[in-house]
């Protein structure tokens, strides 16, 4: 009914009615999304972060809780010491409460650090290394979208199980490709496939087509893509010119995320296998969320994974603080926001483990055929739920010294 | 005094001339070369710029046709004045340079140096005259520019001007380096070009071979002329020349 | 079957002919490279940017226009090359009386405005460009499947490395282009309008880096930074061939795509250095380069 700009105000003008009512009972939170805002992760985390963790401060009330809630963001350039260096200016000197989104593994780990010494609370969806609930995990940390494990079970464990049994891996030269490598293939050997060759290819690279046609020599049933970014685009782009799928071969992409499909187009990436925890256009709820996402981003894009992962996050924070009425305490509130088991429209119903992992199902898209899309973001068919418990490493595997052997 | 102030004054239309020079002032960067250079050139003459290394007889042609780092005073070539124009417009007006070491492009062909300048003019030669004044550019038409003789490259860089019809040729230096025989066919040339009516401004070392084509000779000093002496005057001056020179 | 270093022969066809394709953009893009230096004296690092650019006016004109492909492998180059006229106009040419590092410094600071700008409108993940219909599919050779728009591509790309050539080798424009090169102020002198020379050149020289952009966008992805990764690899291709050297520059493309192509079969991790490995060696045996003249 209200104008677009008169919405705010409004909100504004009750919540300062309500300050002045109850001024003894209000708790400020500050959250800081620090994220990738300029770089190769700025379409999956950058401004879309902001917008969902708006939405969700929108959808929560925060007025009706005693709650007045601030978001700050900041571009952490894809590089820890920057990421690390922003974390501490806020905690000390900006008094921000809990940061999300911490897009880039190696900067999530760093902010991880700073944020345990400051004990605040550190929530983070973009980032993809299973550490920060293993060998690294914080009372302070939580991991809520995916992380390399369960990318690797649910692709790698499905594709095997759908017959795909013989491998040949396009490893991206660096730490995170070789480790999506290994986590894959001990899935790939534990459900009785096998790899049966890989080539690291230098990163970055724009021409694939002479690892594809290594790959396409290999007779593998599947060619994985343990890559990222514009490494995965340029291999499917140039898969699909090599006629790799048309000659019986599937494509499973390890970290893939809708912005990469959408960039490829259905015409390119039609065929790809891959997993992801949430997709707009799950349900009712994911498609009303993203209609108000899309309306807020430049070229109405749609929210990825790590966008719903930072709603999800922002909202479930804001419920144990309303419940504690502070924010002290950061490892208090996390520890609130694990016994809290978490529901919201984009997720579901799930829980958050003793080492910080949040477990959710995933899904196994593939990427449907053009005269099946019905617009550019008409991007996934469904080919199966993965449980969470199914899809995420075991509490007890991580190494994590939180939780008691 | 008098005399000097009439220099000044007179329009080039008034006096004949076809190029005048008048308080030319050059400079190579920072440094300042030309201090004020006069100089009158009648239609149809050949005038040479005689001294010693260094005292500005090559700036001068640069300045004239406008490729200097930096210039002042005034030239007016058929009552245009030049000096704030670019040197290619300068060239358009009928100007011909034949700069020092010939500037033969060594990445063309011999034919393809004789082509590359513009017609700016009509009444140009047409290659074919121009191949039988030089019989040897056009044996040679496919080498490579820089592959000819020094002669050679000599003949082709006056011949490259000629088929632009431009009818005010600086010619700077052209027998430097050159053996005997070839010098006498460079100087039969000029004369011939003077015959034909063209207007030659040139640079010379050798006044024993400027004094058989000039009918004046302006001796430059310190980026100045400090000196005019007619042709026919040239034996009975020539104790003064050799000063100037320093012979 | 036989077998080279244990790498089958048909395979290693298959490599070659895969590294020529890519040969073929490092010879567009570094004849370009070599046109403008060897001409204007200006290191052009904004040529990344101005390849990306083409890739994207590409889509462009297919997204907001529905002009397709083969309208844009025409309209793109020319739009490209009318931005580079004016960047020269505008900017570059102040710099001619000016040391190298310059222009170098000023072309550099272009490409990462360009960069910038594109990122801000379209994000980073890149946009989707379609293979076009006529050359979609490909061909199964003894060896190797071939796609038709890899073929495509290195045919389009010899076609205008060598009509390039023969311009700048055979025709009265190219004659003044090379005169002016050796000698601009002689030139000059001739009554010849050299500024506007330099001005088409550098023009056409973007306008061939827009060219690959759109021979490149049905292949790689189409985002901002595609050129900023090629760029470094041609200007190691420039320095190999030797800097403003047309042909060298051509044949250095297509022969280090080849080297690169081998590399892949043989030892994949280091296909990315094996360039700039051979650019150490030929700067220590021939520091201008394999067709460079030494001044």
């Amino acid at each position: 009914m209200f104008g677009r700009i008169a919405r705010p105000v409004t909100l504004a003008a009750l919540a300062g009615a309500l300050t002045m009512g109850t001024a003894a009972a209000q708790t400020n939170v500050k959250i800081g999304i620090l994220g990738d805002r300029s770089g190769a992760y700025s379409d999956i985390s950058g401004e879309g972060s902001v917008v969902a963790a708006k939405l969700a401060v929108e959808d929560f009330k925060p007025e009706q809780h005693g709650l007045k809630v601030e978001i700050v963001s900041a571009d952490h350039q894809n590089k820890p010491d920057v990421g690390a260096a922003i974390a501490r200016q806020w905690y000390d000197r900006d008094a921000v409460d809990m940061i999300t989104d911490g897009v880039t593994s190696s900067v999530a780990l760093a902010i991880s650090q700073v944020t345990k010494e400051k004990n605040k609370v550190f929530v983070d969806t973009g980032a993809g290394t299973a550490d920060l609930t293993g060998p690294q995990c914080t009372p302070n940390t939580i991991h809520w979208v995916y992380d390399t494990v369960a990318l690797a079970n649910g692709t790698g464990g499905a594709m095997v199980k759908r017959g795909g049994n013989t491998w040949f891996f396009l490893t991206a030269d660096y730490v995170f490709g070789q480790t999506l490598q290994r986590d894959t293939s001990a899935v790939i050997a534990k459900n009785g496939g096998k790899v049966v060759g890989s080539v690291k290819t230098p990163f970055p690279t724009s021409d694939f087509s002479s690892f594809l046609l290594q790959a396409q020599g290999s007779g593998a049933k599947v060619i994985g893509l343990a890559n990222a970014g514009t490494d995965t685009i340029n291999s499917i782009k140039q898969a699909g010119e090599f006629g790799i799928t048309e000659g019986g071969q599937a494509l499973a992409g390890l970290l893939v995320f809708s912005s990469d499909v959408h960039s490829l187009g259905t015409k390119v990436a039609q065929g790809l296998v891959l997993t992801e925890p949430f997709y707009w256009d799950l349900n009712d709820q994911t498609r009303a969320f993203s209609d108000r996402f899309a309306k807020q981003m430049k070229g109405g894009s749609k929210p990825t994974a790590n966008h719903a992962g930072v709603y999800s996050d922002v909202l479930h924070y804001l419920k144990a603080v309303a419940e504690l009425k502070s924010t002290a305490d950061g490892a208090a509130t996390v520890a609130k926001m694990k016994a809290m088991p978490t529901d919201d429209p984009l997720f579901g119903k799930g829980v958050i483990r003793a080492d910080g992992r949040k477990i959710h199902d995933m899904y196994l898209f593939e990427v449907k055929k053009p005269a099946e899309s019905k617009g550019e973001w008409d991007l996934y068919k469904k080919l199966e739920t993965i449980p969470g418990d199914q899809v995420f490493r075991p509490l007890n595997e991580g190494n994590c010294p939180l939780v008691k052997g | 005094m008098p005399e000097a102030a009439l220099k000044t004054v007179v329009p080039a239309a008034a006096t004949g001339s076809l190029l005048t020079v008048r308080g030319l002032e050059g400079w190579y960067g920072e440094s300042h070369v030309l201090h004020g250079i006069d100089i009158d050139v009648r239609a149809g003459e050949v005038i040479t710029l005689l001294g010693r290394n260094g005292a500005g007889k090559t700036t001068t042609l640069r300045a004239i046709i406008g490729i200097l780092g930096k210039r002042a005073g005034s030239v007016v070539y058929e009552g245009v004045e030049t000096i704030r124009m670019a040197s290619r417009n300068i060239a358009r007006l009928g100007l011909g340079y034949v700069p020092e070491e010939r500037g033969i492009f060594a990445s063309l062909t011999v034919h393809e140096n004789l082509m590359l300048p513009p017609r700016v003019k009509p009444g140009g030669m047409s290659v074919a005259e121009i191949h039988q004044l030089f019989p040897n550019l056009k044996e040679r038409a496919g080498s490579q520019g820089t592959k000819l003789s020094g002669g050679e490259q000599q003949m082709l860089a006056i011949g490259r001007i000629l088929r632009t019809g431009a009818k005010l040729i600086l010619l700077d230096e052209p027998t430097e380096g050159l053996a005997p025989v070839i010098v006498q066919q460079i100087g039969r040339t000029i004369q011939q070009l003077k015959t034909q009516g063209y207007t030659i401004v040139l640079v010379e070392q050798n006044f024993r071979f400027a004094q058989t084509l000039a009918d004046r000779h302006f001796v430059i000093e310190q980026g100045r002329v400090v000196d005019m002496i007619p042709n026919a005057e040239l034996d009975a001056n020539i104790d003064k020349l050799h000063a100037y020179l320093g012979v | 079957m036989t077998t080279i270093f244990g790498v089958p022969t048909q395979a290693l066809f298959g490599q070659l002919l895969l590294g020529l394709i890519n040969g073929s953009f490092y010879a567009i893009l570094s004849l370009g490279l070599a046109i403008i230096f060897g001409l204007l004296n200006i290191i052009n690092f904004a040529h990344g940017a101005l390849y990306m650019m083409g890739a994207f006016v590409a889509w462009m004109l297919l997204t907001y226009f529905g002009l397709g492909y083969w309208w844009a492998l025409g309209l793109a180059p020319l739009v490209v090359g009318a931005f580079g006229i004016v960047l020269e106009r505008v900017l570059i040419a102040r710099l001619y009386k000016l040391d190298h590092l310059y222009g170098l410094l000023l072309t550099f600071g272009l490409a990462l405005i360009i960069q910038g700008l594109f990122r801000n409108q379209y994000g980073v993940s890149g946009l989707p460009y379609a293979i076009p219909a006529e050359l979609s599919g490909g061909q199964r050779l003894p060896f190797m499947f071939l796609p038709n728009y890899r073929a495509w591509v290195v045919v389009a790309s010899l076609t205008v490395c060598i009509a390039t050539w023969l311009v700048i080798e055979k025709t009265k424009l190219g004659a003044y282009l090379r005169a002016a090169t050796e000698n601009p102020t002689l030139v000059q002198a001739f009554g010849v309008n050299v500024p506007l020379f330099l001005t088409l050149t550098y023009g056409f020289g973007v306008a061939l880096a827009g060219f690959a952009g759109v021979l490149a966008a049905p292949i790689y992805s189409v985002n901002p930074n595609m050129g900023a990764d090629i760029i470094i690899v041609v200007f190691a291709v420039v320095v190999i061939g030797g800097m403003g050297s047309i042909i060298g520059s051509v044949i250095t493309g297509f022969a280090l795509g080849l080297v690169e192509g081998l590399t892949k079969v043989f030892y994949p991790e280091a296909s990315a250095t094996v360039i700039f490995v051979i650019m150490v060696l030929v700067l220590l045996v021939k520091p201008a380069g394999l067709f460079g003249r030494t001044a």
